[in-house]
């Protein structure tokens, strides 16, 4: 589970409890300039996920940690499919987050008018 | 860095508006656009960004793709009963020239800045388009309609296909139209 918010111009990504230690991450900071758009997507989960290095991928339990694909590398903390969003980057080290929140559309709200007001 | 695309973005978006004209945003997942625009969720993203850039996209093409058109017509038609047909008729072709904005007005633009931004913008237009025919069909006698009536028009407009959409009875907003245009016209 992450937990999200802003601080001046960045976005703060909390992993929080033991998904730390899956993830092998507890913060990421990503400059809203950096960031273009997030959804809710609950079908994420049963897109192909491609190598994972480092992380932890219990497939149906936890999928967490950077994953390789098609020459991108994506984020991933989901254990609640339901609850999965996507936040899509830009000149970041991860093409994508695919985080799981408590709050799905409010986390999308927020996200989305963070980077429509920059 | 990246592979090609692999599809054409303008057909996807134009797929997307489609779908959107006809279902709720909320309505419309992530799965929903990958089954229907045949392009790969993670190209959908890269594209796009996310579900509201892609409905964005779709938004800004209808309104020049479909309504820019339909509001031309109307600043073309010779008097008010003209463009009065031509707003309505647009329910008869299965376009929709109008549907994607109905929707937007109604869903997205109370809660979104940039959907707000284009859906005045398109109405405005629309508004200017009636007013001119509205101008032109009074001009004999030199007075200006105020622009609050082309407003007015307009909204009836709207709101007589938002009725033909619902009731899927085009005939009784044809007859109500063609009534509104008789008592705007020139006596």
């Amino acid at each position: 589970m992450a937990h999200l918010h802003a601080d001046g111009d960045t976005l703060v990504v909390e992993i929080e409890g033991l998904d730390k230690l899956w993830a092998l991450k507890s913060r990421l900071t990503i400059p809203l300039a950096n960031i273009r758009g997030a959804t809710a997507d609950p079908g994420m989960i049963r897109t192909p996920k491609g190598i994972r290095a480092p992380g932890s991928h219990l497939p149906g339990v936890i999928t967490a940690g950077t994953f390789h694909i098609d020459g991108e590398r994506v984020f991933w903390d989901v254990r609640d499919p339901a609850k999965a969003v996507v936040i899509e980057l830009a000149d970041e080290r991860y093409a994508r987050l695919v985080i799981q929140v408590d709050d799905p559309r409010s986390t999308v709200d927020l996200v989305e008018s963070l980077i429509t007001r920059t | 860095m990246g592979r090609p695309r692999g599809f054409d973005e303008t057909e996807v978006i134009a797929a997307a508006a489609a779908l959107f004209a006809n279902r709720a945003y909320d309505g419309v997942s992530v799965d929903d656009l990958v089954t229907h625009l045949g392009v790969h969720r993670n190209s959908l993203y890269k594209t796009f960004g996310s579900k509201r850039g892609l409905y964005l996209a779709a938004l800004r093409w209808h309104v020049k793709h479909q309504v820019q058109p339909l509001i031309s017509e109307v600043g073309a038609a010779r008097d008010i009963d003209e463009a009065v047909r031509g707003t309505l008729a647009a329910h008869n072709d299965d376009v929709g020239a109008l549907d994607l904005l109905l929707m937007a007005a109604t869903e997205r633009a109370p809660v979104d800045e940039e959907v707000r931004t284009e859906v005045s913008a398109a109405l405005h237009a629309l508004d200017r388009a009636v007013s001119t025919v509205l101008t032109g069909t009074t001009s004999d006698n030199g007075d200006q309609p105020a622009p609050a009536l082309a407003e007015a028009l307009t909204s009836a407009l709207i709101g007589l296909r938002l009725r033909a959409r619902a009731t899927a009875s085009p005939t009784e907003s044809d007859l109500a139209g063609a009534a509104l245009a008789r008592h705007l016209g020139p006596a």
